[in-house]
């Protein structure tokens, strides 16, 4: 649905976005990197605000530049807090909903079922200057999603909402994903990332890194095996044993000793021999866990140094 | 200390030290005030540049003085000139004229005082330390107060020392005794005014380039009435001598003519140094020919001004906040 | 303890905010939560001695909030939320200067604010004014002007808010390392619960202006019966069959981890779950010991 081809951006000599080629599906897609890796200029270049200045964008197959048939099709939420303080939050919704096009009729009826999706039906009713950080958040994507576009792109939407909140907002995403929409999220909070999708997108200066689905990438980075850890109290026995095996890079005692972190590259065999240790050797163990194979470490990976 | 081997240990350690009691945190302040308005050079030019009057005088005292000389004392005219200065309307002109410069310097080190901390939320910071509202306004006043004495006091300082070097023979000791301490006194007292005054508009805005042309504003509004109102003035004592005077009925420009930032401060040097001032530049028998002269104002002038700057600084006490978070 | 609050009650006007409020602030690190308007803000600011409470009392560190507002603001730190830095300062000119209005004497305060912004990671940057920095450094320099006078418990408000990854890590690790380490008291005000668990030992749960909860996070997370979280390499009923013929039960499923109960000690429960994965014919990756997530336990106490 989104299509980017060798697409560049740059403001002077700084660079945003450095020759990025990449498609966009239905669902939710992680966009992810460090401050100032170009997320931005990415969801800038999506929504029409900036034009590309090497490649194309193309949004549901058109131009999204200066263009309103992309734009009622896609729905921003930023990270940027500007609002007309002075009124209510239903009104500044109606009032959106009314510049969007809507008539009267219309635009009440999508105000309300907006506000009742992101929970403030009862608090909008207050002036907007008044709103915590939550509240805020809430009233941004309600007027994000006012006309039904088909892409939503949401610039760190869970800033300053409570667990509550971010359960309700990350349900709401999964929902609209079933849908048939393409949510692309860029957020900084990785461990929420991964719960709502495992489709990323990682920049790093301006290029594209990593995309696609978490666990092939995980598979796929070579260079830092996996690290696979077995609590056991007797880890210097399992040591014994483990250590002979030929797809094993290093062993790791952990300093309670009751943990020993093992490195491979071959994870599946190395799985299949911790059955047969447990069953037929009668190997103790107390837990199994990989503590690499989540998306903190994939990035750090990828983009630390 | 503690027995350490070769390799030291940098990581956190807590603070042991002296912590002073929780009290007179204002005067820290008032030194950071201080600190920051050292470091600006245009805080120095403006300085010298509003004592340009006293200059001017030391230069034409100084060319009367030669010609006296030239002439070998036979320019009795120039004699009794030099003879009849007034001193102390020296010291009123010299402090009228410096009133643009001593506006810039409020702008320069009070408009941004608690407007830039709006923007940062600076508040907090204070406040989370044992820092109170008072110790912050306090702080940031006499931080003010002090540059703007100091600005007002070192030209004339430096004008009264040269001129009890130099013009004694003038009476510039004798004419007046109490000079020195009038003016000593008038110059906390306009400061203090415009202090708190413009730490009043500074807390109104989230800029410290907002704050200052509001202030500006209001002091080039407040002039252009006070002018006007000069203007009625002379025109109802009758202008140049020979003229009818303009019958302004009950309505009397006079005490109007102090209404402005400006004008509370001449008036108020009116007050304290005892004189109306007269020409500038000149001595004493051209004035009592010339135009006419707004006179010293009533003392009420005083108090006026004592609960404008008070009104200002309530304004400034109800604006600062700690940010609040609102449910 | 490090605060000990009894039966607190604070209004604003006629709203609520805390309604008898009685809490023993343990020593160590603890985490604050609660839902939006719950009353943390609030309390961290009765804490700080900046409310008058309408009634109750309460002790920080030895000293009663309502009289002894300063005396608690010389002892305590506090990292708030929002920006905060004062415009025209260099970092070190900034945390100094905090330094002194806490009452450090001068020369004392700038050498502080060497060491306290080293610590926390601040290299060469802190000679430029602090305006220039980006959202990363702005957070250090927040944490440093909280501990720059060796506070006795430090008050953190959303100590990741706006950092990267690779900032939160770090923020996360000088957290700990003061909390566990240096033996500052520290407590931790934040929506993002995986970064409490990471850094705190116990939670305090307000809700309504009310305590909902308050312990160990360990115990909050406990699970009767002790069962064990099996994620395989992918889903197979069949798992969840040899499962229950051994004598265990699956008590929920998503995706492919299973969360089981089983029979016996827990060596006996690891050869069954194994067992049944072969003969489902499945791998295990990964076995560990059925915990509720700290969200879990929170919502639980939300609703209960």
């Amino acid at each position: 649905m989104i299509e980017f081809v060798a697409a560049s951006r740059w403001y002077g000599q700084v660079i945003g976005l450095n020759d990025v080629t990449c498609s966009i599906g239905p669902g939710v897609t992680a966009l992810l990197g460090m401050n100032g890796a170009g997320k931005t200029t990415m969801m800038r270049l999506i929504t029409g605000q900036l034009k590309p200045q090497t490649g194309s964008v193309r949004v549901l197959g058109l131009r999204p530049f200066a263009n309103p048939d992309v734009y009622r099709k896609v729905g921003y939420c930023p990270d940027i807090d500007n609002f007309y303080e002075h009124m209510t939050g239903r009104k500044f919704v109606y009032m959106l909903a009314r510049m969007a096009g809507f008539n009267h009729l219309e635009a009440m009826e999508r105000t309300e079922r907006m506000l009742e999706m992101v929970g403030m039906a009862e608090r909008a009713d207050k002036k907007i200057a008044g709103y915590s950080k939550g509240m805020r958040q809430r009233i941004k994507l309600a007027q994000a999603m006012l006309h039904d576009p088909d892409v939503i792109l949401l610039d760190e939407p869970l800033n300053g909402l409570d667990p509550i909140g971010r359960r309700e907002f990350i349900n709401l995403l999964a929902r609209l994903a079933e849908q048939g929409k393409s949510i692309v999220v860029s957020s900084h909070i990785l461990f929420e990332v991964e719960q709502m999708t495992r489709s990323i997108l990682l920049l790093h200066r301006g290029r594209l890194l990593a995309t696609g689905d978490l666990r092939v990438i995980r598979e796929l980075i070579d260079t830092h095996p996996h690290r696979i850890r077995i609590d056991t109290p007797m880890p210097r026995e399992a040591g014994q044993r483990i250590a002979s095996l030929p797809y094993v890079i290093s062993l790791r005692f952990d300093p309670t000793g009751r943990a020993l972190e093992v490195e491979t590259r071959n994870p599946d065999q190395f799985y299949d021999r911790v059955a047969s240790m447990v069953l037929e050797d009668g190997l103790t163990i107390e837990g199994l866990s990989s503590p690499d194979n989540n998306l903190e470490s994939v990035f750090c990976y990828l983009v630390g140094g | 200390m503690a027995e350490t081997g070769p390799i030291a240990d940098l990581s956190y350690r807590g603070y042991e030290g002296l912590l002073e009691s929780p009290t007179r945190r204002w005067w820290v302040i008032s030194k950071m005030m201080l600190r920051l308005a050292v470091r600006k050079w245009g805080l120095y030019v403006l300085t010298f540049m509003s004592g340009w009057y006293y200059f001017v005088m030391m230069i034409v005292m100084f060319v009367q003085e030669q010609i006296v000389a030239n002439s070998m004392g036979r320019d009795a005219a120039m004699i009794r000139r030099l003879a009849n200065m007034d001193w102390t309307a020296q010291f009123l002109h010299g402090f009228s004229y410096g009133q643009i410069w001593f506006f810039l310097i409020a702008l320069t080190v009070g408009a941004g005082a608690i407007a830039n901390d709006n923007k940062a939320y600076a508040l907090l910071s204070y406040l989370s330390k044992p820092c109170t509202k008072t110790d912050y306004l306090v702080g940031k006043w006499v931080g003010v107060f002090l540059v703007l004495c100091a600005a007002a006091l070192i030209p004339g300082l430096f004008f009264y020392a040269y001129g009890l070097m130099n013009w004694r023979e003038y009476g510039f000791v004798s004419q007046d005794p109490w000079l020195l301490p009038k003016f000593v006194l008038l110059v906390p007292l306009a400061s203090a005014f415009q202090a708190s005054l413009i730490l009043g508009v500074s807390s109104l805005f989230r800029q410290g380039m907002h704050a200052g042309l509001a202030y500006a504003g209001v002091y080039l509004v407040t002039n252009f009435f006070t002018v006007i109102m000069s203007f009625a003035y002379f025109l109802s004592q009758g202008g140049r001598p020979g003229r009818r005077p303009l019958d302004t009925g009950v309505f009397s420009p006079e005490p109007f003519t102090f209404c402005s930032i400006d004008g509370v401060q001449i008036g108020l040097a009116k007050v304290v140094l005892h004189t109306a001032g007269g020409i500038p530049f000149m001595p004493r028998e051209v004035n009592r020919m010339a135009q006419p002269v707004v006179p010293i104002p009533s003392l009420w002038l005083i108090p006026i001004a004592a609960a404008v700057a008070a009104l200002f600084i309530w304004l400034a006490w109800t604006k600062i906040r700690a940010v609040e978070v609102v449910r | 303890m490090v605060a000990s609050i009894k039966n607190l009650t604070v209004r604003y006007g006629t709203f609520t905010a805390l309604d008898g409020f009685s809490i023993d602030i343990p020593e160590g690190c603890v985490g604050l939560l609660g839902p939006n308007g719950a009353g943390k803000t609030t309390l961290i600011k009765t804490i700080l001695g900046f409310l008058t409470p309408a009634s109750g009392s309460g002790t920080v560190l030895g000293c009663d909030i309502a009289r002894q507002g300063r005396t608690i603001r010389q002892r305590v730190g506090l990292m708030p939320e929002q920006d905060c830095y004062m415009p025209g300062m260099s970092a070190v000119m900034y945390v100094a200067y905090v330094g002194e209005l806490a009452g450090m004497p001068s020369e004392q305060a700038l050498r502080r604010a060497h060491e306290v912004l080293e610590y926390c990671g601040l290299g060469e940057a802190r000679y430029r004014n602090v305006e220039t920095f980006s959202t990363g450094m702005k957070q250090r320099v927040k944490l440093a002007q909280a501990l720059v006078h060796g506070p006795r418990l430090l008050l953190l408000d959303e100590p990741t808010n706006g950092l990267d990854p690779a900032g939160r890590e770090e923020m996360l690790e000088l957290v700990r390392s003061i909390s566990h380490d240096k033996q500052v008291n520290v407590l931790v005000s934040s929506h993002l619960l995986p970064d409490v668990e990471r850094v705190c030992d116990q939670v305090i749960v307000i809700v309504g202006g009310k305590l909902r909860a308050c312990g160990l996070i360990d115990d909050l997370k406990k699970i009767e019966g002790r069962p064990v979280d099996v994620e395989l390499k992918e889903p197979k009923e069949s798992f969840a069959w040899a499962i229950e013929r051994v004598g265990g039960r699956v008590l929920s499923f998503s995706g492919s981890v299973y969360r089981v109960q089983a029979p016996g000690k827990s060596d006996e429960v690891t050869r069954l779950v194994f067992q049944a994965a072969r003969e489902a014919g499945v791998q295990v990756r990964s076995y560990l010991a059925a915990e509720r997530s700290l969200e879990e336990a929170f919502m639980e106490a939300l609703n209960g």
